[in-house]
């Protein structure tokens, strides 16, 4: 898990490969500046910076929603575009988490984690709503999974922050993803309510065989979660971590002397 | 205000006219209070109300059909979920229908399809059609971005996301836009029958052609009850529905 990451397209165990990806909002400036990145199969990779660093960007590209304007990306073999459809096929089992968590704030819990499973409908039963028997079990499997049982009835809007993201993990989780993308899926929670929900997913993803990539604002909860972590600056990913239990075991600093990379470490603490 | 006195020169209104005709008025409401006419004009009153219920069918029908054909449409002209070619063309097509007031197309329907009440629910076919779907377009336009990227990136079909995000985060303004529009068509069918495209204003305008505005009366105060009362409904229905999901994204944001 903790190998030396190679940059090579060559290796077979990578999931998602990044190559010297450039990428802008308006001409003038660059969100991302010749980013490198490669993931193996498995791993749970965390994604650190500060606001505006690029690492909301990075999970936008690997699902298509964003498109390098130079620079190649590989997410199994498959370049990432929205618009394309053989991609779309694999955006079925990319497992996306935004910022905004993204629920139907009218439609049930229950509804919303069953939005999960829509690429497995065939029309008619959309037009009806007419989810399979199985899917619903695997719904309410998930449903306790993340621990909502009993408020599969509630509507989006009245449920807690917390419960909101037990939510939006439970509808990836429906989707049977290989990858699951988180963009800061904990930041605006309580330390405990943070860390249940980051348990939360570590254990999905262990009994899953995910590869899990979040976006963290916390370096310290980044450290305890991830198998390696990236640290982004201005577009530029300055430092990747490989980390087993309490030690770091790899470590692997960017074009960014180690002195600067220790002040930004101390600024995110202090946060 | 300069413009407001140059305009009213120009359409020949000036406040005299105004004062000189509340005379006119007067005589009106006295033929209208005459005791024995009045007494005789009651009678009227069952005719006034099979012909309000006329109108409130012809206004029903109209709206739930301009509704069926407007919503779909609000899809293809709203322009988060659609790209310039559907929704430039769909726009100007709508643009076209709500340019027509719907006595203009009832005029037309009424060469069309001749005299009476089927002429007046196509009417108010068309004109829902043109209103209902630029009021729900626009609001399709202010859904939350956020859930429909999300699901998006889920890589459903667009009538997935229309199905199972679109309208239910725009479920409740559809309602509010329908009960508007309903609200509104009883006024519009009540003054349809001015050219003859049925109706309770069929009756109206003819007692006032005879001067018979006693029994005129009778049937406007009937159509004034009536959308009181379809005033009063809707008011109920929007409480119970509306303001509750209004009150549920208050307890979201804290």
């Amino acid at each position: 898990m903790t190998e030396t990451p190679s940059f090579s397209l060559i290796s077979t165990n990578k999931i998602i490969q990044m190559n010297d990806v450039w990428t802008s909002y308006d001409s003038k400036s660059f969100a991302l500046s010749g980013v490198n990145l490669s993931i193996d199969r498995g791993t749970n990779y965390a994604i650190v910076g500060q606001s505006g660093s690029g690492k909301s960007t990075l999970l936008k590209l690997m699902n298509g929603m964003m498109i390098p304007s130079k620079g190649t990306i590989k997410m199994d073999y498959q370049t990432p575009n929205m618009n394309n459809k053989t991609f779309k096929k694999m955006m079925h089992t990319i497992g996306y988490i935004p910022q905004s968590l993204g629920l139907v704030k009218n439609i049930s819990v229950l509804d919303n984690i069953l939005i999960g499973a829509l690429p497995r409908l065939s029309t008619m039963q959309s037009i009806l709503k007419q989810f399979p028997e199985h899917e619903i079990q695997e719904a309410k499997r998930i449903l306790k999974l993340v621990g909502l049982s009993g408020k599969e009835s509630r509507k989006a809007y009245m449920i807690s922050g917390g419960e909101k993201r037990r939510v939006a993990i439970a509808r990836a989780l429906m989707q049977k993803p290989t990858i699951l993308l988180a963009d800061e899926i904990v930041s605006e929670l309580d330390h405990v309510t943070a860390r249940e929900i980051m348990d939360l997913i570590l254990d999905a993803q262990k009994k899953m065989n995910l590869t899990a990539i979040m976006v963290h604002h916390d370096m310290a909860l980044a450290l305890e979660y991830a198998n390696r972590v990236a640290v982004m600056k201005e577009g530029k990913k300055i430092l990747e971590i490989g980390v087993e239990g309490d030690s770091i075991v790899d470590f692997q600093a960017g074009d960014m002397g180690i002195e600067e990379i220790m002040e930004m470490y101390n600024t995110d603490a202090k946060e | 205000m300069g413009l407001v006195i140059v305009a009213s020169y120009n359409v020949d209104a000036n406040p005299v006219d105004f004062a000189e005709g509340m005379p006119n008025l007067g005589i009106i409401i006295s033929e209208i209070f005459v005791l024995e006419s009045l007494i005789d004009d009651l009678k009227y009153i069952p005719t006034a109300l099979w012909a309000m219920l006329e109108t409130l069918q012809m206004a029903f029908i109209g709206t739930v059909i301009g509704v069926t054909i407007g919503l779909p449409l609000s899809m293809l002209a709203a322009r988060n979920l659609n790209s310039k070619f559907v929704y430039a063309p769909t726009r100007a097509l709508l643009a076209i229908i709500r340019t027509f007031p719907s006595i203009l197309w009832a005029l037309l329907f009424v060469i069309m399809v001749g005299l009476g009440p089927y002429a007046g629910v196509l009417a108010i076919v068309m004109y829902t059609i043109g209103f209902v779907t630029k009021l729900q377009y626009e609001s399709i336009e202010t859904i939350d971005s956020d859930p429909m990227d999300a699901v998006s990136s889920i890589g459903v079909s667009k009538f997935q996301l229309i199905r199972y995000v679109v309208l239910p985060e725009s479920a409740s303004h559809l309602l509010g836009q329908i009960l508007y529009m309903f609200d509104y068509n009883v006024r519009q069918t009540s003054i349809l029958g001015i050219v003859g495209a049925g109706g309770i204003g069929f009756f109206i305008i003819n007692y006032i052609k005879f001067f018979e505005y006693g029994k005129a009366a009778i049937f406007m105060l009937i159509v004034l009850i009536t959308v009181l009362a379809i005033d009063w409904i809707s008011v109920k229905v929007r409480d119970k529905y509306i303001i509750k999901s209004q009150h549920g994204m208050e307890v979201k944001t804290k």
